[in-house]
């Protein structure tokens, strides 16, 4: 316990004190992420069933897996991640730089444009209107939409980070910075259209110059929305909840240029053994090995944080939830290298094993990292007492167990495939000539990856009711500083 | 330096909501793994692009030469048509595994021909149905079987296609075997030229380029 930053800790004994913080907006974006939560959860074991049982598609277009799968990737992405990302930014900004929002107007416009494009979403992706580019679906109007909202969201946080109250920017903010920045960038560049009707367009890029521009888009949206943001989040949170300095700021300082620098280029590495000239796919893979130390820079600095506190960490699934899923994180930004090395790239791509290794990635860093938060800031931001504390145990096994039956299912699968589809026999003839022999074996792995997938959602929606039981129940009496957590 | 010392905080903890930051230097080992991705990296790119002069074209041809010299093209041996009942119901196992999703289940056709009427696209004499599974007829979607099926399968399941199509059209079996070119058939069955077909189920024979 250090009893230096608890009493440095404004915000925590006694929110009266700074009133002057907006946490109105981050008790909207807390609403609407955990709400995007579990919708985007839902798409996602709704179309694993599909997989493991294509019945389930109801045989209507609108509801096929070809259509339902940007809708769950788009929803946990930019509606989950997205949301959760600004709850974060907008609660810890105010405080680590000791200042309300620059504008509480721009706040407000950020938070209904950003529903708002949800929603269009949510209607047009089902009715088959897509632009085709993998996590850049939607169509040319709402890109539009999200290019001004997103303006709108830079404008109010750079003017925070003009009026604030101290000097020092800490880290966090850093990685704030690089993801307002660099989404810009991405999303501008790659959506470049010339709109044909209201819902057509032709991308200004043709063939393998629009194929790269997609996995230059593509992989850093994997590096700057759920990366580097969450990076952010973790650079903040973790320490507050455990309590203990962060590790090294030297390390911060390195790990971040190094990461903001580095994952720019590794994007090639979505395109080997395609026609993209090999200098560009070793530039892709080269860098993405290169990538490792300063990936596990960021998992160093969490896990290290936590020396001295792993005695909480056995008993609080607060910090259980944050440890996985920086442990998660290690483990992604490992595999992810390997993956593109192109020998491994040659028997890894087009199976599953991608889908367990984003997974990995997504559920066990991305959305432990946002349960930990989440929980650690409900009490806080809505000054009531936890409703169901010791849910948020049983939330932790849940998501744990099931990121580890959906990622292990996904390896074997991955694998199998990869083995199957390149097998010849002694006569050089392949072994399994039937393409959709090899599909078909697949649906242990699909039913199994349901159960992981399943076993999560589950998790969720107990928190949903937990924070939904939170809020409307009594305020936390006075004086109450230790929060009741799970035991 | 010295690793044992209490790290020091940098103090910055009231410009940080609280949290403070230990000036601990890089961990040696996580700055060797840095400086060591790092340098297999450069020596990777120069290895690939100039020292080994390696692509991604030579690793394809260099696969296919392999291929080539541990398989070497051997001269296909033309499969003597031959019927008999346990070739029908070995056939109907191969059809129904390979051939059903696109000629029907019961032969009725659907996105390939039906085989169950005396209509045949390609020729409709037993040589030319084995000619056309082994070779497929790519332009219309028809894969090449040959190397996917054994000789005997390919034969096997012409033979149930026959025996199929005899009973629904009442043909006799010389009748598949009228007009057989098998005998003139060259070995090499990549640049065959199949003999006009004339038999008198009007099937056209495919000009082959």
């Amino acid at each position: 316990m250090e009893p230096n930053s608890v009493a440095a800790d404004s915000s925590r004994s006694a929110p009266a004190v700074t009133p002057n913080y907006d946490d109105g907006i981050v008790k909207m974006f807390f609403t609407a992420t955990v709400i995007w939560g579990i919708v985007g959860m839902l798409v996602g074991v709704i179309i694993a069933l599909q997989l493991a049982w294509w019945p389930a598609n109801l045989n209507l277009p609108w509801t096929s897996f070809g259509r339902l799968r940007p809708l769950h990737t788009n929803a946990v992405i930019f509606a989950f991640a997205g949301n959760v990302c600004f709850t974060g930014i907008y609660h810890s900004m105010q405080r680590l730089l000791k200042t309300r929002m620059f504008n509480d107007t721009l706040s407000r416009i950020h938070f209904w444009g950003w529903q708002l494009i949800i929603v269009s979403a949510a209607v047009s992706l089902p009715m088959g209107l897509t632009q085709g580019k993998e996590y850049a679906e939607l169509i040319w109007p709402i890109d539009v939409a999200v290019t001004l909202i997103w303006v709108a969201f830079a404008i109010n946080f750079f003017g925070t980070i003009a009026i604030r109250k101290v000097q020092h920017l800490y880290v966090a903010i850093w990685f704030y910075m690089s993801f307002v920045l660099t989404i810009a960038v991405l999303h501008i560049v790659n959506s470049l259209a010339i709109p044909a009707t209201l819902l057509r367009s032709y991308p200004i890029y043709a063939g393998l110059t629009d194929g790269l521009v997609q996995w230059w888009y593509g992989h850093n949206a994997v590096g700057f929305f759920l990366t580097t943001p969450f990076l952010g989040l973790m650079y903040y949170y973790l320490p507050r909840a455990a309590e203990r300095p962060v590790f090294s700021y030297r390390l911060s300082i390195i790990h971040f240029w190094a990461l903001v620098f580095l994952y720019i280029w590794a994007g090639p590495h979505h395109l080997l053994y395609s026609a993209l000239p090999d200098w560009a796919q070793t530039l892709g893979m080269v860098f993405s090995v290169i990538l490792i130390a300063p990936s596990w820079g960021g998992m160093l600095n969490g896990l290290l944080t936590l020396k001295g506190a792993w005695d909480r960490v056995r008993t609080d699934p607060i910090l259980k939830m944050m440890v996985v899923a920086v442990s998660f994180y290690g483990m992604s930004t490992f595999e992810g290298p390997m993956m593109s090395i192109r020998a491994v790239n040659g028997l890894a791509h087009y199976t599953n094993w991608v889908i367990g290794h984003v997974h990995s990635g997504a559920l066990g860093w991305v959305g432990m990292m946002s349960f930990g938060m989440l929980y650690w800031l409900a009490p806080r931001l809505f000054n009531r007492p936890l409703a169901y504390p010791k849910w948020v145990s049983h939330h932790f096994w849940l998501a744990t167990i099931g990121i580890v039956i959906y990622t292990v299912a996904m390896w074997a699968a991955g694998l199998m495939e990869g083995l199957q589809w390149r097998a010849i026999n002694d006569a050089g003839q392949l072994v399994n000539p039937i393409f959709l022999d090899i599909t078909a074996r697949l649906q242990p792995f699909m039913l199994l990856r349901l159960l992981g997938g399943g076993m999560y959602l589950v998790g969720a929606i107990m928190m949903g009711i937990n924070f939904w039981q939170t809020v409307n129940g009594p305020e936390r009496p006075e004086e109450a500083d230790a929060l009741p957590q799970a035991a | 330096m010295s690793k044992q010392h209490e790290p020091r905080v940098l103090g910055h903890a009231d410009e940080a909501d609280g949290i403070e930051e230990y000036d601990n230097p890089l961990p040696d080992w996580w700055l060797g793994l840095f400086w060591l991705t790092i340098i297999w990296g450069g020596f990777y790119a120069v290895h690939y692009h100039f020292w080994g002069n390696r692509s991604q074209e030579g690793e394809f041809i260099a696969e296919m030469q392999a291929a080539d010299e541990r398989w070497p093209e051997q001269a296909q041996a033309a499969i003597q048509f031959a019927m008999s009942d346990a070739a029908v119901t070995s056939g109907e196992a191969v059809y129904q595994q390979n051939c059903f999703p696109c000629h029907g289940v019961n032969l009725e056709g659907g996105i390939g021909p039906a085989f169950d009427d005396d209509e045949w696209i390609h020729g409709g004499t037993a040589d030319d149905v084995l000619r056309i599974i082994r070779e497929g007829v790519l332009t219309k979607g028809m894969v090449a079987w040959e190397g996917i099926l054994s000789p005997e399968q390919i034969n096997d399941v012409t033979a149930y296609i026959v025996a199929r199509n005899m009973d629904a059209t009442g043909r006799t079996l010389d009748s598949y075997l009228a007009s057989s070119g098998m005998d003139a058939e060259p070995a090499e069955a990549d640049t065959v030229t199949v003999a006009p077909a004339s038999d008198s189920q009007g099937s056209q024979s495919e000009p082959e380029d």
